[in-house]
């Protein structure tokens, strides 16, 4: 009897490594993802005097974040749990902590480029720039945001197992919040809906995002914001995960 | 059965979904040289025996001890000790051969470089296609490659679910000589099967399960002999030659199942 476990951290470097050669085999989507928050940017750029820089940065950088949790991460999980890519993890002598925590690590990675990407359009199109503490609390705030919505697509593909329904409702959750998030917070949806929207996953992670731009603005309606965020993804992650099944059979 | 030399032990074993009894208390065990076969028609409880034993459902009742591990209190030391080909193998569609490779002996922990991967190509007759995508390659291929990565880390069992499905008999052959090529180095195989002509050549003993039960445990030849009367046996009997299928037949009934 002399059976040794591999090393953890040998499994989840191997792990990521062939899910970095996955997310490079996918580029196309990855780039996808990011273009929609760049495209707004550049669009918005004749507004950004009236909107103010914050808005169209947090704005964008929100939506980027909405597009790599729904679609990057729970399309991908529920496509891999659907071909038993998961149970074939699964029985090797890795900790399943291991597989998504991989997975998660690769969406990280993601909220990063797309976050230092926004911040060097913002700059170089839209002549928006930070003092360097709003760019470090940015930074950081772009990943609970990120929390936000990667805990949404957890929700999403512990309620739904079926990786077309999971890909259907995606979408039109992402396309929720975009229509509803963006006119509903500008007050064309009414002023009840312009209220809800504030304590919205959309409306919780923008007003983090734009207020950490400007950290001499934090008020107590921000922290208000960060505790929401961080109700969201204990509430979405914890249901998600516990709901969660490895197979869908 | 010499309990303390069986690679696996299997001790009265259930699985449910919910109310369904897919595995009704059975027990078997498989020694070191052995490949061990289990036969059932669909549904009959291979798969969830099986997934049982992998980790991959919780049972209700047993004990599922793997070189020693019991499965529940040392999941991790159980796993390292089995290499596992499932019935339906996948991996990553983005990912290439090589990469495969690279993956599974990192999650392993089998040091594998350049050298060693081109060896197992050569072994696999893969080289070719090293860079093809999983779902580029021929179903012998996929099959080759996932045997491979089964028994990457050299496991003392092996467990192999339908490995020669969908195979042509050149590959399904190939395959064989592997599987008897683990058994020589002294592991054990597990392997479910549908396929009697399967069981008879390369297992040593057989477990015919139904209805979530095992029915009898045996080795083919001896099966054979035991039933060769029955009336039951020669009512299914084509051409007058008693085979496996005969027997299994005259056990499970004759109706077809989902």
């Amino acid at each position: 009897m002399s059976v040794s476990i591999p090393k953890t951290n040998t499994a989840l470097m191997a792990l990521l490594k062939a899910d970095f050669a996955v997310l490079r085999a996918n580029r196309r989507s990855a780039i996808l993802a990011l273009l929609v928050p760049v495209v707004i940017l550049i669009s918005w750029k004749p507004l950004i005097p009236k909107l103010g820089g914050a808005y169209a940065l947090s704005a964008a950088i929100t939506f980027g974040l909405m597009a790599i949790g729904l679609m990057g991460y729970s399309i991908t999980v529920a496509r891999d749990r659907d071909k038993g890519i998961f149970q074939r993890l699964r029985v090797a002598p890795v900790p399943t902590w291991a597989i998504m925590v991989s997975r998660l690590a690769i969406q990280l990675f993601m909220i990063m480029l797309l976050t230092i990407l926004i911040f060097i359009i913002d700059k170089s199109y839209d002549g928006v720039t930070l003092t360097l503490a709003g760019y470090v609390i940015t930074f950081f705030v772009a990943f609970l945001g990120g929390a936000v919505y990667l805990s949404l697509g957890q929700l999403i593909v512990g309620l739904i197992k079926n990786p077309e329904t999971v890909n259907a409702t995606t979408r039109i959750v992402y396309f929720i919040f975009i229509m509803v998030g963006m006119f509903g917070e500008l007050g064309t949806l009414g002023e009840q809906v312009k209220k809800y929207i504030h304590y919205s996953p959309y409306g919780a992670v923008k007003m983090m995002l734009a207020t950490s731009m400007t950290p001499q603005t934090w008020s107590s309606a921000t922290s208000v914001a960060v505790l929401i965020s961080i109700g969201y993804v204990l509430l979405f992650a914890g249901v998600g995960i516990k709901l969660f099944k490895w197979n869908t059979k | 059965m010499e309990i303390s030399q069986s690679l696996l032990n299997v001790e009265n074993l259930s699985v449910n979904y919910g109310n369904f009894e897919a595995v009704k208390n059975i027990s078997f065990s498989v020694l070191p040289g052995e490949i061990f076969g289990l036969l059932g028609p669909n549904g009959a409880g291979k798969t969830s025996t099986l997934s049982a034993i992998e980790g991959l459902v919780r049972f209700s009742s047993g004990t599922i001890i793997v070189d020693g591990y019991d499965v529940i209190k040392n999941p991790l030391h159980a796993r390292a000790a089995m290499g596992v080909q499932l019935q339906s193998t996948t991996f990553q569609p983005e990912l290439n051969v090589v990469q495969i490779l690279q993956l599974f002996s990192g999650i392993y922990g089998v040091p594998l470089d350049k050298n060693g991967v081109n060896r197992i190509l050569k072994e696999i007759q893969l080289e070719d296609a090293a860079h093809r995508r999983f779902a580029q390659l021929s179903g012998g291929q996929q099959q080759r490659l996932s045997l491979v990565i089964s028994t990457i880390h050299h496991p003392r069992l092996v467990m192999l679910d339908e490995p020669t499905t969908g195979l042509d008999p050149q590959s399904r052959r190939q395959l064989w000589e592997r599987i008897e090529a683990i058994r020589k180095s002294g592991h054990a195989v597990l392997l479910t099967t549908h396929s009697m002509e399967e069981a008879e050549a390369i297992c040593d003993r057989i477990a015919i399960v139904d209805h979530g039960k095992i029915i009898t445990i045996d080795e083919p030849q001896a099966l054979i002999e035991k039933h060769r009367n029955d009336p039951e046996v020669i009512a299914v009997s084509r051409r007058g030659k008693i085979t496996l299928e005969d027997v299994f037949i005259a056990l499970t009934g004759r109706e077809v199942r989902a």
